[in-house]
């Protein structure tokens, strides 16, 4: 469960402050999917980063399995990070000199891994993403539908109970678009992750169980399987 | 992250950018280079002048003079009674031979026998003039047929020949020489008598090494012979038991520093071949360290090289970076990530030069050849620890110089690297 309460947070300082968020709560359950809906500039982006303890917002609290992650210090995050959550970004992110394998690879060695163990996670995630044949091709020799796929096979292969995808399908078309969504919610139904989408797609929004619409850095409405609560 | 996965990563990193790695090596490897064949033109060099000055003397024999009487060096005033002779230094006696030979450290004693040798023949060949000297330290003399023991002393009634006089001596070659007599006719310096004739068995024949600086073809004996031969000549002649200098040799285990100081103490002067190997190598030395100080200068500038291309490094992966981090990379995960590569790029540089420079050795036979030294002589001589140690210290530089970068990777905020687009 992910408790968001009375989160805040400021850019700037004094007369150029600008409120990204303001006392934003909502809760999610464990394993829903959620889209976190909005404008560019809406604050979508650093809701997501609070969320993830990428950004530290001044006030608020974010408690995940009961515990406020802005009150870890910096290596309990970092730690956190590695071993429950995992991102898929627009743009990728894939690094493109290197292999396939070596892509996926990383997230593990982060997260300390022993090198063992590493090769069948490794294995099993191209596999999910069928990219089981790329293994040894190098990221840049991808498609734009193929690199996604790969980010979504690093973003898996850790196991993460939380999966953070910040408009995983704006640089693709709609037919790997789909394939794409399809992956990530099947991990989401398969594995009882939380799927977290920041996207202003209403059709891929649609298809979350819960939606959290987000406006000048305020929560506008939030539904449930359709329904406006 | 793992040591080895960083390393790994690191190096990896360098793979994709061979050119700009290659040439920042190349950099360091200039430095490196340099330091390397300074070492290692000191060390042979050093190498080559303690043969040398082995071949031309014992460093652990010490040559002892009478002390001169005046301290003062200034030429005295000319006055009818002035002693014509006021720069005599005096000899030495029997007396100071006991004397010296009682002193800490000292093995033994021989006077410098004066001797002149009437004629050398052997039967059925003509008698000619020769030079006989008394070998009386252990210096390394360059043999071309026969033998001498281990201390290169030569033993009672054997003489060593050299080269120049075995077509006289009716000998075909030098092999054919060892073993055969020679005989040496010897006058008293007062003339009374016919003389007496000395028979010496050629134990050796030497001949001229490019390592002496200065060879006289002279008939070698034992200072056993000499000494006997010496009382025979000055017996009555009044200048018997008189020396110009004597030669101490010291025991192994005494340090010839102290063993000087003693002589000198006893009130003699003291000359010791240390003595030149000391200011040659000293020579040696300001010479060596001087280049070696240009190569660290290279090899400062190349640190600066490193720098540069570790913060160009860090700027075209923002991006990597703030993936890694987003994952849950730690700040010092990044910051080792980037000083790793740094120090493959030290280790490069320095593997190249040491490497480089080590196959200068390849050119010992022609250096040989145009300074016209001994062959098989290693005026660049490397020693293995050297390039070692000069590669650790270049991985450490290296490492310091990618240390501003490797921050600067480490301090990036994620969320401002993957806004990067």
């Amino acid at each position: 469960m992910i408790e968001v309460k009375n989160v805040t947070k400021t850019y700037g300082k004094k007369h150029n402050a600008f409120q990204a968020l303001g006392d934003v709560s909502f809760t999610i359950p464990d394993g829903a999917s959620v889209a976190i809906i909005g404008k560019s500039g809406s604050g979508k982006s650093t809701l997501m980063h609070a969320m993830s303890g990428l950004d530290r917002p001044e006030s608020g609290e974010v408690v995940i399995d009961g515990r406020n992650i802005l009150k870890l210090n910096q290596k309990q995050v970092d730690m956190f990070r590695s071993h429950r959550m995992s991102f898929i970004f627009q743009s990728f992110f894939v690094q493109a000199n290197e292999s396939c394998y070596d892509n996926v690879s990383l997230p593990l060695e982060i997260a300390n891994v022993p090198a063992r163990a590493r090769d069948k996670k490794i294995l099993a995630a191209l596999e999910a993403v069928e990219l089981l044949d790329k293994k040894k091709s190098r990221a840049r020799d991808l498609s734009g539908g193929q690199k996604q796929r790969l980010a979504i096979a690093r973003a898996i292969v850790n196991d993460p109970k939380i999966l953070f995808a910040d408009e995983p399908t704006g640089n693709l078309d709609s037919a790997t678009g789909a394939v794409v969504e399809e992956l990530l919610f099947g991990y989401n139904k398969n594995k009882g992750a939380t799927l977290i989408i920041v996207t202003h797609d209403a059709e891929l929004a649609a298809k979350c169980d819960m939606r959290i619409n987000i406006k000048d850095g305020v929560i506008e409405a939030i539904e449930t399987k359709g329904k406006a609560k | 992250m793992k040591t080895r996965d960083i390393i790994r990563r690191a190096g990896n990193s360098l793979r994709h950018a061979k050119i700009r790695t290659l040439l920042t090596s190349l950099a360091i490897s200039v430095g490196a280079f340099t330091v390397t064949v300074a070492l290692a033109a000191g060390a042979g060099t050093q190498e080559y002048t303690d043969t040398l000055i082995k071949s031309n003397g014992d460093e652990r024999s010490l040559s002892i003079f009478a002390k001169s009487d005046n301290q003062d060096q200034t030429p005295k005033e000319y006055t009818q009674s002035s002693s014509q002779s006021s720069q005599d230094a005096g000899t030495l006696s029997d007396n100071d031979v006991a004397k010296i030979s009682k002193i800490n450290g000292i093995e033994s004693v021989t006077p410098t026998y004066n001797l002149g040798a009437t004629y050398m023949t052997r039967a059925g060949e003509k008698k000619y003039q020769a030079d006989i000297s008394i070998k009386s330290d252990r210096t390394m003399i360059t043999l071309e047929a026969g033998s001498l023991p281990s201390t290169n002393e030569i033993p009672a009634g054997k003489a060593v020949v050299p080269d120049e006089y075995l077509g006289v001596l009716g000998f075909k070659n030098a092999a054919d020489a060892i073993g055969k007599t020679v005989t040496v006719h010897f006058d008293k310096l007062s003339r009374l008598g016919a003389g007496k004739d000395w028979a010496f068995v050629v134990a050796a024949v030497n001949k001229q090494s490019s390592l002496q600086l200065r060879y006289q073809p002279k008939l070698q004996i034992s200072a056993s012979d000499g000494k006997t031969i010496y009382d025979y000549q000055h017996a009555g002649s009044g200048e018997q038991n008189s020396y110009g200098s004597v030669t101490a040799r010291m025991a192994s285990s005494a340090d010839v520093d102290k063993t000087k100081q003693a002589v000198k103490d006893a009130g003699y002067d003291v000359f010791s071949l240390k003595d030149i190997q000391q200011t040659l190598f000293q020579f040696i030395d300001v010479v060596k360290w001087g280049v070696v100080g240009f190569g660290f200068l290279a090899i400062l500038a190349s640190v600066f090289g490193i720098i540069n291309t570790q913060y160009i490094s860090v700027l075209e992966r923002t991006q990597q970076i703030g993936l890694m981090k987003a994952l849950g990379a730690r700040r010092r995960d990044i910051g080792r990530l980037f000083r790793y590569e740094a120090a493959w790029v030290g280790f490069l540089g320095g593997a190249i030069g040491t490497g480089l420079a080590v196959a200068t050795s390849l050119l010992n036979p022609w250096i040989n050849t145009t300074l016209g030294l001994e062959s098989g002589t290693e005026l660049l001589l490397f020693k293995p620890m050297t390039s070692i140690v000069l590669v650790l210290s270049l991985i450490i530089i290296a490492v310091a110089a990618g240390y501003f970068p490797s921050r600067k990777a480490a301090k990036l905020d994620p969320i401002e690297a993957l806004r990067t687009e």
